[in-house]
């Protein structure tokens, strides 16, 4: 993809819309429109099912036949949740998992990006010994899922008394994290013109100064990127959390979704609600990040 | 939680009121209002005891009380796991494995036991066979493995034959029923009945499923189980040599697969766990089956199950092909010593606070859990007399019938889940129809007998 | 002097010897250091454990028999692995976890495609499209898991329901039970949870092409499908082997899907090796024999992203 990028890509460049002439509106266009809103609502109808779950009450959410459009919206489900209907509290420490969960996704992302930026900064620009097959190595890493590994790091993290820790588990997703990082920084980095760098090389610049002053400022994008699915991978990932976490201490919230089934029942509504909660911080934080995103996840070639 | 300042002057008054009430209590239960603590009477200033404990749903209003026995007896009480049963027990395999016990109490089950019997300290030594006797004494003999008491029971469960009153007591349903099968239409008290009904309310378009049972993982295990023994039936013989595929084992195999291949229990049946058949239950699918004490509040809430609340009566296990036996199915969650532990004494206390009278008459009244105690169950039954509705009360003393006479607990061997998850497919696909039961049945021996050598039985 | 050399060791040496020392100091290790923090939290956080993984997989180990580490024998290293390969249930495990991975990602990426193509079409709403696009990878994979096995639920799901009502079938179908529409209700629900990264990645990607090579196509008179095949797809592959990547994520959020939709069964209809594995560790504590189906299933996580890594080095040089 040899896109002429520039050196400092402008602002009012990345406003412009996409120069075209003025197109016919045809059939296919509308048509187009229609279908793809098809798709879309079938894709999200069971997204908005689940949230309205959480605002329903019980009966309707477990009805046979199911209701389908909702008779009555209530907002005991996170009354419930958070204790303040004394009935039906659910006594689900949702407070402490929004904590841990917030602390171990903020650390594991905090530290796992200026990591893998930096591995993938030197990927990029050097062609060390042994950097491909490092690079392939930290890449075969994601080949492993959290379920075979999560009791052989139990035993290990249980040696070092990390187990139940929130700074235990934020260590774990930042190691697993940096690679996906250190791959799409090796590809973002690839999008600078190394004339800058030999710019600054000639300037007496040292390596360091040349990474820090002049590359990173233009690759905040692709930090951006990393942030947000390092964030949501911390955000939701089950098996390890699961392994790791004992007690509402470390607790966080995928974990906390199963105080909603018992070994008998799954309390759907509570679920949902928590899912519902769940959300909302990931959410802001991926429209915060939106256009970094995009950006980052195509190396800058796009627009946003 | 403790103000340690003037520790022996607070405690002297309550730990007197303590002695004189567990004095009292001891064998006069009925002569009191209050029902007895027990536990208290050890100074423990200064101990902490930790405990592993079960949580999520209503498990974890019980361990509220122990604020009171850390006030009454100066010692700290700190929960250094709570989880679900599946998580709980990962959580105690992977540390009495690795040998990082780091709690006093422990949770144990009976149907778990068999793998802990290792790391669990015997508590026959710590009670006097008077405080013993209070407890049920099929639990505490299933309980006892080579001699050694494992566990003290918290509560149980068992299963029970759910009807639904106004399929049964419906006159032109009996009519119709007496003209077709020749015997009149009753709560049923065999298997053979339960598949005669069923096909019968099905044919007759009277509910949607006969009956139903969750298809899936150590549930089915545990109903075929069931089956095997009300057929006369095992699972394992004294040996530890499967036997399943016995008479008794081909003909529980074929009823649940009967049931399956008519269309009388539900179409997704081996993918149905508890949560999936109580559901079908509550929006009132299903004429009659097999299931929890435990779920009785929520059926009964007209808010969660107005299709059945009301509408419901409970029975007696079945009997099968041997007329003795019924179907009795139970499980006590219960709790243990842990056998490295360096407060033992402290933690037999905060066990026998938690399983003392009046904690355990509270956990029962309030969620319905089975007493283990005669005197907590003779207790639950009164207080549900005057609900308005008889069930309420006779189901208190059907479950103490059920527990005192037909409780059975799964094959008592360590690897018992390790069985289960691998011959639970096995049955799964003789259900399905994908093999013939004797086929199947053979099948799961083998492998059985495979895993119990390979695991050094 | 080049650039290029500078950056890699400096000024040129000296002709005539030089010490080791030297030659060493001379060394640029700017790049070493910038990369062994990172080596050194993977290596700590995967690569031992699962060599410790690896181990157990020679050995006996049950999880309830801590002695059985030790039982090490060189004799029958490869006892678990042979009765791997023995098994049939392994067998179809296998099977049905590449028929998985494959059917599940080139689904994603068609739909992804198409749906993509569908929207760089829209002339308007793009930002709020998108978010309402990313929905579905904000729930946990957990909880996508729970509903849509009740969505599938035979009795009281959605899905039979819509199905019965809307007259396209006359009985409840037992969605994750039969065969094969266990397996597609699984394929569905990973789908669903895909499709919707990939179809961001590919529509930014459609929007960055620019239209002069259209307009040139039309005016030469292309079709449709050849404006396809001779611009969009070359142009787009790129965007693609950023999806591929992405999508190897994908493996472990799926393994909780499945985990709680079907474990596996029933009958071992869907088993995956995640969940064989799964069940032999943790419920039947039998984790020697497990880590040895994970190290399969290791192994062929690392061909796909082998494969997959040869895509990538070609998309390196092609960026600089």
């Amino acid at each position: 993809m040899t896109d002429t990028a520039q050196a400092r890509p402008s602002r009012k460049a990345a406003t412009q819309p996409r120069p075209t002439q003025r197109r016919r509106i045809h059939w296919r266009d509308i048509g187009a429109n229609w279908l793809a809103f098809t798709v879309i609502a079938i894709l999200a109808l069971p997204a908005v099912w689940i949230i309205l779950t959480a605002f329903r009450p019980n009966l309707e959410v477990n009805a046979s036949p199911p209701i389908w459009i909702p008779q009555v919206l209530t907002l005991d489900a996170f009354e419930s949740l958070f204790g303040l209907n004394p009935e039906t509290a659910s006594g689900v420490p949702v407070m402490s998992y929004l904590s841990n969960s917030l602390t171990v996704a903020l650390l594991a992302t905090g530290l796992s990006v200026p990591i893998g930026t930096a591995a993938g900064y030197a990927f990029s620009r050097f062609d060390f010994v042994g950097s491909r097959a490092l690079l392939l190595l930290l890449l075969l890493t994601r080949a492993v899922p959290g379920v075979a590994l999560s009791l052989p790091l139990f035993l290990l993290m249980r040696n070092i008394g990390l187990i139940d820790t929130v700074h235990g588990l934020a260590f774990v997703y930042m190691a697993l994290n940096i690679p996906f990082t250190a791959w799409l920084m090796d590809g973002f980095f690839r999008r600078i013109p190394r004339e800058l760098d030999d710019a600054a090389y000639v300037d007496g610049a040292s390596h360091w100064q040349t990474f820090w002053k002049i590359d990173l400022p233009l690759a905040l994008p692709g930090l951006g990127a990393a942030s947000v699915f390092a964030f949501l991978a911390a955000w939701n990932e089950y098996q390890i959390a699961s392994i790791i976490t004992k007690t509402p201490a470390s607790k966080t919230f995928p974990v906390g979704l199963s105080d909603f089934t018992t070994q008998f029942t799954v309390d759907w509504r509570g679920m949902a609600a928590m899912s519902v909660l769940m959300m909302i911080p990931a959410i802001l934080f991926v429209l915060a990040m939106q256009r970094s995103l995009t950006k980052g996840l195509t190396f800058g070639a796009v627009k946003g | 939680m403790r103000d340690s300042k003037s520790m022996s002057r607070r405690l002297a008054l309550p730990m007197a009121a303590a002695l004189a009430v567990t004095a009292l209590g001891a064998g006069t239960a009925l002569a009191q209002d209050e029902p007895a603590y027990a536990g208290l009477d050890m100074d423990l200033s200064g101990t902490t005891i930790k405990m592993a404990a079960i949580g999520g749903g209503n498990y974890e209003a019980m361990y509220d009380s122990i604020s009171m026995f850390e006030e009454e007896t100066g010692a700290d009480v700190e929960i250094v796991f709570l989880g679900d049963g599946f998580e709980i027990d990962r959580y105690l395999k992977t540390n009495y494995a690795a040998g990082t016990v780091d709690f006093d109490v422990a949770w144990n089950h009976t149907s778990f036991m068999s793998q802990f019997t290792n790391f669990v300290e015997p508590l026959q030594d710590y009670f006097t066979e008077e405080e013993l006797a209070a407890f049920s004494p099929s639990i505490i003999d299933a309980a006892t493995i080579d001699g050694n008491l494992q566990l003290i029971p918290r509560h149980a469960d068992i299963s029970a034959l759910y009807y639904r009153t106004d399929l049964y007591g419906d006159e032109a349903l009996q009519a119709a029923f007496e003209e077709q099968y020749g015997y009149p239409l009753e709560v049923p008290t065999t298997l053979d009945q339960i598949y005669e009904h069923s096909e019968f309310f099905v044919g007759e378009g009277a509910i949607l499923y006969g009956t139903e049972f969750a298809g899936q993982e150590e549930a089915v295990a545990g109903r075929f189980y069931e089956l095997l023994f009300a057929n006369g039936g095992d699972y394992f013989d004294a040996d530890l040599s499967p036997i399943f595929d016995s008479e008794a084992g081909i003909a529980s195999a074929q009823w649940m697969r009967d049931l399956y291949a008519n269309g009388l229990v539900p179409p997704d049946t081996p993918n149905l766990l508890w949560d999936g058949v109580a559901a079908n239950w509550c929006n009132g699918d299903v004429a009659v089956y097999l299931e929890w004490y435990g779920w009785y509040g929520y059926f009964q809430d007209p808010e969660s199950c107005p299709e059945v609340a009301g509408n419901f009566g409970m029975a007696r296990g079945p009997v099968g092909m041997d007329a003795e036996t019924h179907t009795g199915w139970a499980g006590a969650h219960a709790f243990s010593v842990a056998k490295d532990s360096e407060n033992k004494e402290a933690a037999v206390q905060l066990v026998k606070f938690l399983t003392s009278e009046a904690v355990s008459f509270d956990e029962s009244n309030t969620f319905g859990f089975l007493p283990v105690r005669s005197d907590v169950s003779e207790r639950v039954v009164a207080a549900n007399a005057d609900t308005g509705n008889p069930l309420d009360a006779e189901r208190w003393e059907l479950a103490n019938l059920q527990v005192s006479e037909d409780f059975r607990t799964p094959p008592l061997f360590a690897d018992w889940i390790s069985f289960t998850n691998e011959w639970y497919p096995t049955l799964q696909s003789i259900i399905l129809g994908d093999v013939s039961v004797e086929d199947g049945l053979a099948k799961g021996v083998a492998d059985a007998a495979d895993l119990l050598d390979s695991l050094g039985y | 002097m080049t650039t290029q050399a500078a950056r890699l060791s400096g000024p040129p040496p000296e002709p005539g010897r030089e010490s080791f020392v030297t030659r060493l100091r001379r060394r640029n290790w700017f790049p070493y250091l910038m990369t062994v923090p990172a080596v050194i939290v993977v290596v700590a956080v995967v690569i031992y454990p699962m060599a410790y993984s690896l181990f157990v997989s020679f050995t006996p180990f049950h999880l309830l028999r801590p002695d059985t580490t030790s039982q090490f024998v060189v004799d029958n290293m490869f006892d678990n692995y042979a009765r791997l390969a023995r098994d049939d249930v392994f067998w179809r495990a296998l099977w049905n976890t590449i028929l998985f991975m494959v059917v599940t990602v080139n689904t994603s990426v068609l739909i992804g495609f198409g749906l993509a193509m569908m929207l760089a079409r829209m002339t308007f709403a793009m930002g709020p499209v998108r978010v309402l696009l990313m929905i579905p990878m904000m729930f946990a994979p957990v909880l996508i898991g729970f509903q849509f096995a009740w969505f599938f639920n035979a009795t009281v799901g959605l899905v039979n329901n819509a199905l019965l009502t809307l007259g396209f079938i006359s009985e409840p179908v037992a969605w994750l039970v039969d065969e094969p529409s266990g397996m597609i209700s699984l394929m569905l629900a990973s789908i669903w949870m895909t499709v919707p990264v990939v179809t961001i990645v590919l529509l930014a990607g459609r929007l960055s092409l620019s239209d002069e090579l259209y307009d040139a196509a039309s005016v030469d008179g292309a079709s449709v499908y050849q404006r396809m095949r001779h611009i969009t797809l070359p142009q787009m592959r790129p965007f693609f082997v950023i999806v591929m990547v992405l999508l190897s994520l994908d493996i472990a959020r799926a393994y909780d899907i499945v985990r709680i939709m079907t474990d596996g069964g029933p009958a071992h209809r869907t088993e995956l090796i995640w969940t064989y594995a799964g069940q032999l560790a943790i419920r039947g504590s039998q984790f020697g024999l497990a880590s040895a189906m994970s190290m399969t299933g290791v192994v062929l996580g690392v061909v796909f992203t082998f494969i997959l890594f040869r895509q990538m080095m070609g998309l390196r040089k092609d960026m600089g």
